[in-house]
């Protein structure tokens, strides 16, 4: 589609018009503004991380892919922090796995790791993100024992499998097979998040924290069938076997 | 037998006979130049051709096979095509009568000459002398200016050259200037616009008037032996006629008065007293009002008009003024309504309104059918190749009425012989003609359009392979594809097309080549080892995908308030033209390119508002264009007496779900409102301003970003920083066309895709963004000297904020967090520092281009450049004195954007490149293209920045061999994905060689290529080093790839 713009006018009524557009966004031009004055924003050189345990989620679904609200969360500290996935083309380098492990262990330590985990999640969807944000809240809850956080840490490992099924993290082994100094490093392997998680449910011993459905291992079976999924428990003494299928029928 | 093969062999041999005295024509052309007269007594005037009385019973003539427009060159053809297109359609006019015809392209010398003995039809010479513009001093000028002296000086000179060059030509009935010229006076000047408005155009047609006096005079003096004529649009200004054209003989006009041209005989007759011709005449054969052919209604129409024209003539004591005329025209031509749409379907549009054909005229609508003026029908290629002329009813009147000549006969048996005039045989002859051609071609309701066969075997291997396993290492796969198209038009209203794509095997053909088909490849889903855990595990493959598809579709509905289209994959054009200030919309013409990936962008509906709505478009679709999140567009434009204004709102509906271009980031929802101004301050001052509101969703959003005293600061965007303004001021500096813009961008006030001078052929590598957060500052100056053309350009930017570097975040032992800083990405932020990044560049080509009517940096110039010899040769040089943030991917097994993590470094990046264009003969063309450049990747920072080398080219020999490929050094690979990851080649070699095969009279253009008939080889050889992708590397364990495809594509 093409329009013409009307007939040929005078000269002086061109440079009127042509004046009064120009002013016009003269005006504009300076009520606007470029760069930021002295006094815009806020410093934020440190920040101190949290070392309660109580979260008030920033919405129903924070922490579970595809929900980013966490991002806007005016207590999450690492909002502004850049979480460096690890590069398989460059697997020396820093990643978000070094930031994570001096968050301070324990109690005082658990919020700031599901700030992390979930800010991850939401930067980058993948399954290791999610089942670490799982791990977090399942870690929290195990402190606080909010009923609340229960249930976002049971549908944050539920994501791990209804969206991130295939997926793997990466775990280095084996000392027996390339010792500490062997200047090659350690041998990197995969396992599969699905059985993680799973094992996470099922077995205390996986995570070091209470079984969050609460009562007889069994129980948890239960809810993986719930959720379409059946669990063959992995077996001592590496726990390495366990295998999880869906539902198909 | 014998006595058939000694005649068979007696033809050829006169065939060729006649062939080479035609083509010694022009030889013994001095000898045998016809003498054209006008002659005038009490009884009238009269057109003589060599002492015998002419009456013109002409048409005008094109050929404009389906499929091609106005850049279609019957003349660069074979001659024995030619003479097969020339013998059937003169063949078919000699028979009906026709003793001249009138062309808009230059009929060569030969050929009027063959014209002329072999079917004794006669030419009109009628260059359009600037009508749709000219090269005025090197410069192409769209809107030619008579008042200019250049301009007149160049036009004279250049018309009298072609009289030289045709005065002796035996078949030369006149010479004719122009084409309705009067209705074109579009130039402006200062000096004109000084005048009332109402007498503007009247001082524009003086100049026009008296230049044409001027070249007839001059023309005169070179061809004493022709009539000198102008072609006139009715005959508006004929009293300036009078007074400026003293020398004319004849008066030429167009004239479209319905079935009688009422007063005009009369007036040439007071005011003139000249003979008049009409170079165009007639009706359409369409009726608007009942929406289908009306073949009676034209020939009705075309009788009454050729009855007056007869009783006009000499000697019948009426004005006697009469001596023949044009009937527009020969045959239907499918690309006049858009031009360079649907070429291969006639459209039924109306395209303009006049109310002396009553048959059909409605108030308020329009009547005239520009693709339906044919006295034959376009019809499908023959045996040769030559599209058929399906004769319509007005053909059988016309040659019943051009039986008779006027002169022989007496204005009784004039009148006699048209009142006995068997209509309703020749509606008969005419309704039976179309319901034949109806049944080859299945029209109405869906047809079969066309289609094509392709099949190709390859062969693929690498270096390493073969060390391993010698020659069974080398792959072979072979493929095929049907394409079929189709074209509907189940109701008056509604029309349109759609083609299916069907697939047989698919030839394996990557990485060297992605191709359109490989949708049908088969896909690994999980290539596991055997065991895992235990557990076996096969690989899952799937390998019988898709094999059928809709490869595109448009339809178009015509309703009364609004006309509304509906598109997928069709290409659709960039509204920079039409008030897109800030480039919203973007273009989706590369179809090949998302072939490439299989994308089916664009994809969408299109209403344009009518009547009480005009000026309001709505646009809608999942990817309006390539990329395009899903969206509405709403613009609406109108005029302010001299400002026209145009209005745009854009909004996504939500967020594409799968990257453009393989690994091209998705973007974040957001919208756009754009306000644009434009003013013609002065002639040739142009003034165009425009603000644009943008991203508000992304007020409050926090970023961060490094403070000049070191610290780190978290800050929000404002609602200040969504705005954004453009000026750009054109006006010319000693002749020359200069810009000025400034553009003033807050920090999420995106736009679109810039619009560069040229549009998509720019060679310009200036570093042009539409993104926000930037002061931007554009000059350049397009200075003409006689054929050459120089274009400097500058361009200055700074970021309000700049990118961020990475500072490694940590967390102490006492649990401060001490937060780092990260190069921004544009998911994660609500902006990132990426193409719109500081820069200081400046750039100067040099085009050199002898024919400004195929411009060079039109689109299709590698198709239409004339020129024997065209190019450009120019560099860009631009500082990025700063880094960028992190540029995105989309990650294919995730579903979701990546980030490089890290930005590119500042550097200073140049490039030099040159296009040549050879045209040695006219059916053979070579055009180049070199490349040195150093420059960097469009995504990852790792590997630095390239030093590249170029060389493009393309041979097409005799019309019938097209050889193409390059040469690259160190270069990215050939889809945009190299470039992002930044991998590049040590060398790349590409050849193709393909034998067109036809169809005969298709060749020569972009859909050739694309789609004629043809087989042929092609080999892409690449090496590799550790820049190259890792699985082609394979850690210099392999050496170089290679792929040898043969393939055919058979057309119908």
């Amino acid at each position: 589609m093409s329009h013409t713009y009307g007939t040929i006018i005078g000269p002086n009524r061109g440079r009127l018009l042509g004046t009064a557009l120009l002013v016009a966004l003269g005006v504009l031009v300076a009520g606007c503004q470029g760069e930021p004055g002295p006094n815009d924003g806020e410093v934020i050189n440190t920040i101190v991380l949290p070392t309660d345990t109580l979260v008030n989620l920033a919405c129903a679904d924070v922490g579970i892919f595809t929900e980013q609200c966490v991002l806007e969360d005016p207590e999450n500290p690492f909002v502004t922090v850049p979480i460096i996935e690890f590069d398989v083309n460059d697997p020396d380098a820093t990643n978000k796995f070094e930031l994570f492990s001096s968050i301070p262990a324990g109690r005082t330590g658990a919020k700031a790791r599901y700030y992390f985990w979930a800010t991850a999640l939401a930067r980058r969807a993948s399954g290791e993100n999610q089942f670490y944000t799982a791990l977090a809240l399942h870690e929290l809850w195990n402190y606080n024992g909010d009923p609340i956080i229960q249930a976002q840490a049971l549908k944050a490992y539920r994501s791990v499998l209804d969206n991130f099924f295939g997926s793997v993290t990466v775990f280095t082994c084996c000392e027996s097979v390339r010792p500490p100094d062997d200047p090659r490093g350690p041998i990197p392997f995969p396992i599969g998040l699905n059985e993680l998680t799973a094992d996470n449910l099922y077995r205390t011993d996986a995570t070091g924290y209470r079984r969050l459905v609460e009562g007889d291992p069994l129980l948890v079976l239960e809810v993986l069938l719930e959720w379409g999924y059946r669990y063959r428990p992995a077996n001592p003494p590496d726990y390495t076997d366990g295998l999880v299928f869906v539902n198909t029928g | 037998m014998a006595v058939s093969s000694f005649l068979r062999n007696m033809r050829q041999a006169g065939g060729l006979l006649v062939i080479a005295l035609a083509l010694a024509a022009p030889l013994q052309a001095q000898a045998q130049a016809d003498r054209v007269t006008t002659f005038k007594d009490d009884k009238g005037w009269k057109l003589q051709v060599n002492g015998e009385d002419f009456y013109v019973k002409g048409v005008v003539w094109g050929y404009s096979p389906r499929g091609q427009n106005y850049t279609y060159n019957l003349w660069g053809e074979s001659d024995d095509f030619i003479r097969k297109v020339l013998d059937y359609d003169f063949g078919l006019m000699k028979a009906a009568g026709v003793n001249a015809i009138r062309s808009f392209s230059e009929i060569p010398p030969e050929w009027v000459t063959y014209i002329y003995r072999e079917h004794g039809i006669m030419t009109v010479i009628n260059p359009l002398m600037g009508r749709y513009g000219y090269t005025i001093g090197g410069k192409w000028v769209p809107f030619v200016d008579y008042s200019d002296p250049l301009t007149r000086e160049t036009l004279k000179r250049d018309m009298v050259e072609i009289v030289r060059k045709y005065k002796d030509v035996p078949g030369v009935l006149m010479f004719a200037f122009g084409n309705e010229s009067n209705y074109g006076l579009s130039w402006s000047s200062f000096e004109i616009e000084n005048l009332p408005e109402g007498e503007q155009n009247t001082a524009k047609a003086r100049y026009l008037y008296s230049l044409f006096n001027e070249v007839i005079a001059a023309g005169k003096a070179v061809a004493p032996n022709h009539p000198f004529t102008i072609v006139n649009g009715d005959i508006q200004y004929i009293d300036l006629i009078a007074e400026y054209c003293k020398d004319m003989d004849v008066l030429g006009v167009n004239a479209y008065r319905g079935p009688s041209f009422t007063n005009l005989w009369a007036e040439v007759d007071r005011k003139l007293d000249l003979p008049v011709v009409f170079f165009e005449f007639g009706s359409d054969a369409f009726n608007a009002r009942r929406f289908e052919e009306d073949q009676r209604s034209q020939a009705l129409m075309l009788k009454d008009q050729w009855q007056e024209m007869y009783n006009k003539a000499y000697g019948n004591g009426e004005e006697g003024n009469s001596i023949g005329g044009f009937v527009f025209e020969w045959r239907d031509e499918w690309w006049k309504y858009l031009q360079i749409e649907n070429l291969d379907k006639q459209d039924n549009n109306a395209s303009w309104s006049n109310q002396g054909y009553l048959f059909d005229w409605a108030e308020g609508k329009n009547n005239m059918n520009e693709e339906w003026f044919g006295i034959a029908a376009l019809g499908l290629p023959n045996s040769d190749g030559v599209y058929e002329a399906r004769p319509r009813m007005a053909y059988d009147v016309l040659s019943e009425v051009w039986a008779l000549d006027p002169y022989d006969a007496s204005k009784a048996q004039i009148n006699a012989m048209f009142a006995s005039m068997d209509m309703a045989l020749y509606e008969l002859k005419g309704d039976v003609r179309q319901l034949k051609a109806d049944n080859r071609e299945s029209k109405r309701w869906l047809r079969l359009t066309g289609g094509d066969i392709r099949g190709e075997f390859a062969l693929r291997g690498t270096e390493e392979e073969i060390r391993i396993d010698g020659e069974d290492a080398v792959e072979f796969s072979d493929g095929q594809m049907l394409f079929v198209d189709f074209g509907f038009q189940p109701t008056e209203e509604l029309e349109g097309q759609f083609s299916l794509n069907i697939l047989g095997n698919v030839a394996d053909k990557r990485p060297l080549e992605f191709t359109y088909g490989d949708r049908g490849l088969p896909i690994v889903i999980d290539n596991a080892t055997t065991e895992i855990q235990d557990v076996d595990v096969e690989p899952v493959i799937i390998a019988d995908r898709e094999r059928v598809e809709i490869y595109d579709f448009s339809a178009n509905f015509r309703g009364k308030h609004a006309d509304i289209e509906a598109f997928y994959h069709t290409p659709r054009f960039h509204w920079g033209y039409e008030g897109d200030f800030f480039g919203l919309v973007r273009e989706a013409t590369d179809i090949s390119g998302m072939d490439v990936w299989n994308a089916k962008a664009p994809e969408g509906i299109e209403i344009q508002g009518k009547g009480a709505f005009e000026g309001l478009t709505l646009l809608g679709g999942p990817e309006v264009y390539w990329g395009a999140n899903p969206k509405f567009v709403v613009k609406y434009d109108l005029d302010l007496g001299r400002v026209g204004l145009s209005l745009i709102h854009s909004e996504d509906v939500a967020r594409l779900g799968q990257g453009a271009a393989a690994t091209q980031a998705t973007e974040r929802q957001s919208r756009q409102t754009t306000i644009y101004a434009e003013a013609e301050l002065f002639k040739d001052v142009k003034l165009e301003l425009g603000g644009i509101m943008s991203a508000t969703e992304k007020v409050d959003e926090i970023y961060t970003r490094l403070g000049p005293d070191g610290n780190i600061y978290k800050d929000e965007i404002k609602f200040e920083d969504t705005l954004g303004f453009k000026a750009k001021l054109t006006f010319p500096v000693f002749g020359a066309e200069t810009y000025v813009s400034g553009h003033y961008a807050g920090l999420v006030a995106d736009g679109g895709d810039p619009l560069k001078t040229f549009g998509v052929t720019d060679p310009s590598r200036l570093p042009y963004s539409g993104l926000g957060n930037k002061q931007e500052y554009e000059a350049g100056m397009m200075m003409h000297f006689g054929n050459l053309m120089i274009y400097p350009r500058l361009m200055y930017r700074d970021n309000f904020i700049h990118a961020n570097p990475f500072i490694p975040p940590s967390i102490d032992p006492d649990g401060t967090l001490n937060p780092g800083l990260s190069p921004r990405d544009r998911d994660n932020d609500p902006f990132a520092v990426l193409g719109n990044r500081e820069a200081r560049s400046a750039e100067m080509f040099f085009t050199w281009d002898p024919t400004g009517a195929t411009p060079f940096y039109d689109w299709d110039n590698e198709w239409r450049e004339d020129a024997k010899f065209a190019f450009n040769f120019g560099g860009t040089y631009t500082e990025f004195p700063t880094p960028t943030d992190a540029y995105l991917f989309f990650y294919e097994p995730s579903g979701a954007n990546a980030s490089f993590g890290r930005g590119l470094p500042a550097e200073d990046v140049w490039a030099l490149s040159s296009r040549l264009v050879f045209n040695p003969t006219q059916r053979s063309r070579y055009i180049f293209r070199l490349v040195r450049g150093f420059d960097q990747s469009t995504g990852n920072p790792d590997g630095g920045t390239r030093d590249y080398f170029e060389l493009h080219g393309k041979a097409l020999l005799n019309r019938r061999h097209l050889i193409s490929g390059y040469f690259l050094k160190d270069a990215w690979g050939p889809y945009d994905f190299y470039r992002q990851f930044n991998l590049t080649y040590p060398e790349q070699y590409k050849l193709d060689y393909a034998y067109l095969l036809g169809s005969p009279g298709m060749l020569g253009s972009k859909m050739d290529e694309e789609r004629a008939t043809r087989i042929g080889i092609r080999g892409i050889l690449r090496t590799t080093d550790e820049n190259s992708p890792d699985e082609e590397y394979l850690d210099g364990l392999n050496d170089y790839l290679f792929l040898v495809v043969v393939y055919f594509t058979y057309r119908f």
